[in-house]
């Protein structure tokens, strides 16, 4: 059966592993079809290259979400509304 | 308004989906996958709505939008509540210092009160708020020549090679004892967000840390979607290398 996937592959019946590469921000993301999610996954459970590959990109995409440290001032509304006032014509009213 | 080198490169991008050409392998796999539309795209069409409508709408229940563009003083300072902690996030990750970030934060607020009459409901008002903050940080920026240090070509010997579509170096999976120690693994990513150039950081910063849409972060840049994503795919291969020596299993 595994021979028979790779057979495919190699024929181009089916994606390799650089064809694959290229969606996988859509796989993540959840949005591509059907048919392609099957070919998509069909060809990691049998590649020993793709398989790691797509851990650490979606490893690089949690651990880049995890960057949400940044400190926020505590008066910074209340400077950009002065701010303004300096500024402008705020308040109008 | 696009001028100069920008209405080229907008033009660029526009014309062809990507500041980086998508590659005759990308349109090949295309063919050889049949790519369908998005379940997002599809939805949209169903619906018969567009996501600019409907964000225009989330965005006028959570903010008065009528009011803001009517003038009133207090919509526009809920705005500045509302928003700034966010916007003053993506604008330091894209500067990378705190009080160069809040002066940009006061002039993207004073612009948009200022040219509050140039919004033409084509997006989110938020949306539109954020690519002034944006733009603004990208010029200051590049005015202080705070560049980031890797450059576009970088960026794509980064990417992983083939040959005949196979792996050329086969990925090694990544130790879980070397990613466990999070202010460590914080700081790596960090360092690499920021050697990532302005465009690409500016996307990785607005998809994956602030977890807007593909459109919206389209419409903030004003580039087409296509390009978000190739340049998002890009972005995250570049930084999966620059991670990989720091993660990866010795090999036995």
């Amino acid at each position: 059966m595994k021979i028979f996937k790779i057979i495919k592959m190699m024929v181009g019946l089916s994606p390799n592993c650089e064809k694959v590469n290229l969606f996988l921000a859509d796989y993540v993301d959840g949005t591509l079809d059907d048919k392609t999610r099957k070919d998509f996954e069909e060809h990691m459970d049998m590649c020993k290259c793709c398989r790691p590959y797509l851990n650490q990109y979606k490893s690089t995409i949690e651990m880049a979400h995890e960057c949400d440290d940044v400190k926020v001032p505590s008066e910074l509304v209340e400077h950009t509304m002065a701010f303004l006032r300096r500024n402008s014509d705020f308040p109008r009213s | 308004m696009i001028r100069g080198r920008n209405k080229v490169v907008h033009e660029c991008i526009t014309r062809s989906g990507g500041l980086i050409l998508p590659s005759l392998e990308h349109i090949a796999a295309c063919n050889t996958l049949q790519i369908e539309p998005t379940k997002n795209q599809v939805q949209d069409r169903e619906s018969g709505s567009t996501p600019d409508a409907d964000a225009n709408k989330a965005s006028a229940d959570s903010l008065d939008l009528e009011a803001l563009l009517a003038g009133d003083d207090k919509a526009f300072e809920q705005l500045v509540i509302q928003e700034s902690p966010r916007l003053f996030r993506v604008i330091v990750r894209i500067l990378g210092d705190d009080n160069e970030a809040e002066s940009i934060l006061q002039e993207t607020y004073l612009q948009a009160y200022q040219r509050m009459d140039t919004f033409r409901r084509e997006s989110k008002f938020t949306t539109w708020l954020y690519a002034i903050g944006i733009n603004l940080a990208r010029a200051s920026l590049r005015k202080s020549r705070r560049l980031s240090s890797l450059e576009d070509q970088e960026v794509e010997r980064l990417q992983p090679t083939f040959s005949r579509g196979m792996f050329v170096d086969s990925p090694v999976e990544w130790d879980p004892g070397k990613m466990a120690e999070l202010s460590e693994r914080q700081r790596l990513v960090h360092r690499a967000i920021d050697k990532l150039p302005d465009d690409y950081k500016t996307i990785v910063v607005l998809r994956d840390i602030e977890e807007y849409s593909t459109d919206e972060v389209a419409k903030m840049l004003d580039i087409s979607s296509g390009a978000v994503r190739v340049r998002l795919h890009r972005a995250r291969g570049a930084l999966r290398k620059l991670l990989d020596s720091h993660f990866r299993t010795q090999r036995a």
